[in-house]
């Protein structure tokens, strides 16, 4: 018996609803296992499959289970029982085996193990089971009476009934034998009829049974086989006909399931041709990494590496790239078992593998209550992209750099690669052309050179810049032209300029001279504004005099109206008082009168009383023609009074006017005055002003002797200018070509301050010049 | 008594008063007094030259302007002014005492009968019956007025109903 060892106590429970499977031959060697027990177990397919089932027997597992096995597969019975698994490892799981032997042809070609999970308190009993077996405390077999039991209850149907029909007959024969010794033969007879009759429907009992049970097992085995049809009597109401329709109703469930999984095998046969004959290398691995699909284009793509992968992997080979691990590829990080385990979504990576540049693409797939069943995984060979990218690469950093006389190699390239290097190549031709151009061109420039112009065929930015180029040489060379006419023309003017600044230097000594005099008259006004100032201040202090005065003359005229006042005062009271005079004469005429009227009453008697109120009537008569007089002339006193009164006022009045006049001619007196003292500051500023400008015509006076100098020597830079703008070639002009140079060879005085002796030169300039 | 004088100097005197820059005389004997203008209370519904009424102690007696009377040219009143109490006789002989308002009094004049002059006679229609005649002064002529008749009888009916109201308070 095999022993694997180690062991640990580390438990691997099954996940339910797993079902592992295997084949094995008729000496328990596998044929197939499903990815599930591979997974379980923790060998590799290849490990399992060819060795024998009892790799993962675990040493702590009875033998006489297995013996138990094989004796009831020999007798090509199923076989039942709670197992202990060993895994690779050394960890241990429990399973529900179930073996049952298959048939090919009504023989026994192998044998098959279908393993379910075990319910936890199955698994304790069978531990517990185990142990004592394996402590020899127990068998797993009943022994002693127990086994005669179950023999006994084991004896087949038909014995059974023979037996028990024997037992029966043996009293009833008895019985017969003491009817046939008392010759009671009527009952004789009736007992051998019922006798007969109950052991015919004994033995067709049991016929029918036999029967039954025969084609019933024939049928299950022929359901084992995959015949689901079965010609079962399905018409009988007793429990054989139930019996026959469980059968008959498993059998068409069976055929379903299997039209079922026939249907979904023909679809993942169509999705598998389809992935087969894809454009892109597919590869597909199980759970536990094994290759389990390669199609054509991945075939193809290692086929080519295929060499250059056997350098590094040396046992590579495409033929036995199916079923072998993808630990094939240990050198490729993204296939290492921790970084699958680890990945959770489609992760694309870029490696090299034996001087091929892989891109690979990893998915894990997912059953759908998101178990792990396996991984996609698309190779795309890019080392011929990634090859034209570095030539491109380069290319274009050459570019960068200036480097244009590179191009791409043709020769290994072809279609869209090909038309693409041509591209490029065609594309750096341009480049180089144009700058080769622009290069000579600016170059021609550098050397004064303006006659050459771009005329090869661009097309946009480069004809552009190909016409602003010879645009620009265009302008260039006019532009030369221009400056060479206006330095001739700056060398004519700057001569004019010189004896124009002789003649400006004369001018400027005669206005000196105008200046001085100005200076002097200036001094004089000067003078003039200075006494005018003084005379305006005495002025100022007669006029504040003046001012006092007539102030005094209006306050000797506000006294003189309030003495007016006073006598239109006194004067009206006199008028009042002669009114009282006057009112008291007419009352005393008023009482002479009634006398008289009084008197004229008494008659005779009243005479001479009579006469005296008519004196007395004549005196106040006189009175009040007094009275009347006086107010008379003191109405004629207060007329004048107020006349005069109105006569000083208006005095008064003309006094106050004239003494603001007086202050006004004060003011204005002081605003001359203050006038003056401006007007001769002024004046000095002007002076002031004059002798600078004095003095700034003197420098002008030197100024100008300089710029006659400095207009020779500018003659002479014109002339060099005109020399220097003879390098550029230009067409349509030949450089003019008059002698500047000798000109300003001539010239060494054109420095000196001296006006006369410039203005000579430039006389003889002036002359050259006509001649030329 | 006016017959004695009458008979004895053939002579009369008259008070003179102006009105109007012109000169008029009444009898002396028929002045009661002469007063200075005071205002008066005005009694209305009255004629316009009816001033009102004078409280001439304890009586009252009417006061009537000349000027408005004789339809003259109205002035105001001045210092001069004078008020005349006159004592006329009704046409029952009755005599009822009245002032007349005048812009001043001149003099007392001894008139002899016979210098007094007739009034001119202008037609029946005009009404100068208050004119006793005219006397000529030192080149002025003075008009005698008869005071008994300056007023219209009826007018005197009014003017005494008022005086008898004044009375009788």
């Amino acid at each position: 018996m095999k022993i694997n060892m180690p062991i640990t106590n580390n438990e691997v429970v099954m996940k339910p609803n797993t079902i592992l499977v295997t084949r094995t031959d008729l000496k328990g060697i596998i044929t197939f296992a499903n990815d599930a027990f591979v997974e379980i177990s923790g060998y590799t397919r290849e490990e399992l499959v060819g060795s024998s089932h009892n790799v993962v027997r675990h040493p702590e597992m009875p033998s006489a289970a297995f013996e138990d096995m094989w004796r009831a597969l020999k007798q090509n019975r199923p076989w039942q029982g709670l197992v202990k698994n060993r895994t690779k490892s050394g960890d241990f799981y429990w399973v529900n085996a179930n073996a049952m032997p298959l048939f090919e042809n009504n023989t026994v070609k192998g044998y098959l193990s279908v393993r379910l999970t075990p319910s936890r308190a199955e698994i304790d009993a069978a531990n517990q089971l185990y142990r004592k077996v394996n402590a020899k405390e127990t068998t797993l077999h009943p022994t002693g009476l127990a086994a005669a039991r179950k023999v006994l209850s084991e004896i087949s149907m038909g014995k059974k009934i023979a037996i028990s029909a024997v037992l029966l007959m043996l009293p009833n024969i008895l019985l017969l034998r003491d009817l046939i010794a008392n010759e009671n033969y009527p009952l004789i007879g009736a007992f051998a009829f019922s006798t007969l009759i109950a052991c015919w429907i004994l033995a067709h009992i049991t016929n029918t049974t036999k029967r039954f049970f025969t084609s019933a097992v024939h049928e299950l085995f022929r359901l084992s086989v995959n015949e689901f049809s079965p010609p079962l009597n399905l018409t009988r109401n007793d429990q054989f006909g139930d019996l026959f329709r469980g059968i008959y109703v498993a059998g068409v469930k069976l055929g379903d399931d299997i039209a079922q999984a026939k249907q979904a095998n023909s679809n993942s046969l169509r999705i598998i041709q389809g992935l087969k004959y894809a454009e892109c290398s597919i590869l597909i691995t199980n759970a536990n990494a094994e290759i389990i699909f390669v199609n054509q284009a991945a075939e193809q793509l290692f086929l080519r590496a295929q060499q250059d992968i056997q350098n590094v992997i040396p046992h590579f080979d495409v033929q036995k790239l199916l079923g072998s691990s993808i630990d094939l590829f240990h050198s490729v990080p993204a296939l290492q078992k921790s970084a699958l385990d680890t990945l959770h979504d489609s992760k694309t990576s870029q490696f090299d593998l034996a001087g091929h540049t892989m891109q690979l693409t990893v998915k894990p797939v997912f059953e759908t209550n998101g178990e792990r069943i396996g991984y996609v995984a698309e190779w795309l060979d890019r080392t011929v992209e990634v090859k034209i990218e570095s030539e491109i690469e380069h290319l274009v950093s050459a570019i960068k750099q200036g480097d244009l006389g590179k191009r791409i190699d043709l020769s290994d390239k072809n279609g869209f690669m090909k038309s693409l290097s041509i591209n490029i190549n065609d594309l750096t031709d341009v480049i180089e052309n144009v700058f080769t151009d622009i290069n000579h061109i600016i170059k021609k420039l550098a050397e004064g050179d303006l006659t050459n112009s771009i005329h090869s065929d661009y097309q946009g930015i480069y004809a552009q810049c190909k016409d602003n180029m010879n645009d620009a040489i265009f302008k260039i060379s006019e532009f030369i032209l221009q400056i060479r006419e206006a330095a001739d023309f700056v060398n004519t003017s700057s001569q004019e300029m010189a004896s124009g600044n002789n003649n400006l230097s004369n001018r400027v000594e005669q206005q000196a001279a105008s200046l001085e005099e100005t200076a002097a008259s200036m001094q004089e006004l000067s003078s003039i504004v200075v006494s005018n100032a003084q005379n305006t201040q005495n002025a100022t202090v007669v006029v504040k005099s003046a001012a006092q005065l007539a102030e005094k003359g209006g306050e000797v005229v506000k006294s003189a109206i309030a003495a007016m006042q006073a006598i239109n005062e006194s004067s009206n009271r006199i008028a009042e008082i002669i009114g009282v005079i006057d009112e008291i004469a007419f009352q005393t005429n008023l009482l002479a009168l009634n006398a008289s009227v009084e008197a004229a009453r008494a008659g005779e008697q009243g005479r001479g009383f009579s006469v005296v109120a008519t004196e007395v009537r004549n005196l106040a008569q006189r009175s009040a023609t007094a009275a009347k007089q006086s107010n008379e002339l003191i109405q004629n006193s207060v007329q004048e009074v107020r006349s005069g009164t109105a006569f000083v006022n208006e005095t008064g009045a003309a006094l106050i006017e004239i003494v603001d006049s007086i202050i006004h001619v004060g003011t204005i007196v002081g605003h001359i005055t203050t006038a003056s003292n401006e007007q001769s500051s002024g004046i000095n500023q002007v002076n002031q002003a004059v002798s600078q400008m004095d003095d700034i015509t003197q420098q002008n006076a030197a100024l100008a002797e300089e710029a006659a100098a400095g207009s020779m020597a500018m003659s002479e830079q014109s002339a060099k200018m005109t020399h220097l703008l003879n390098f550029f070639k230009v067409n349509g002009k030949s450089p003019t070509t008059h002698a500047p140079s000798s000109l300003a060879a001539s010239k060494p005085a054109a420095n000196t301050p001296s006006a006369a002796k410039s203005k000579k030169v430039v006389n003889a300039h002036f002359d050259e010049w006509e001649e030329f | 008594m006016k017959v004695d004088a009458v008979n004895s100097k053939q002579i009369e005197q008259f008070l003179t008063f102006e009105l109007a820059n012109e000169v008029y005389g009444v009898e002396i004997l028929k002045v009661q007094e002469i007063r200075g203008w005071e205002p008066v209370r005005v009694i209305p519904n009255t004629p316009s030259f009816i001033k009102g009424v004078l409280n001439l102690r304890g009586s009252v007696i009417p006061i009537v302007d000349l000027r408005e009377r004789f339809s003259l040219e109205h002035s105001d009143y001045t210092q001069k002014t004078v008020v005349i109490v006159l004592c006329i006789k009704h046409r029952r002989n009755e005599s009822f005492v009245m002032g007349i308002v005048a812009d001043a009094v001149s003099d007392v004049l001894d008139i002899k009968i016979d210098d007094i002059k007739k009034a001119p006679n202008f037609g029946t229609q005009l009404d100068t019956r208050y004119m006793r005649g005219m006397h000529v002064y030192k080149q002025n002529m003075i008009m005698l007025l008869d005071v008994d008749k300056l007023l219209n009888p009826d007018e005197v009916d009014d003017i005494e109903a008022i005086s008898d109201i004044g009375s009788f308070e």
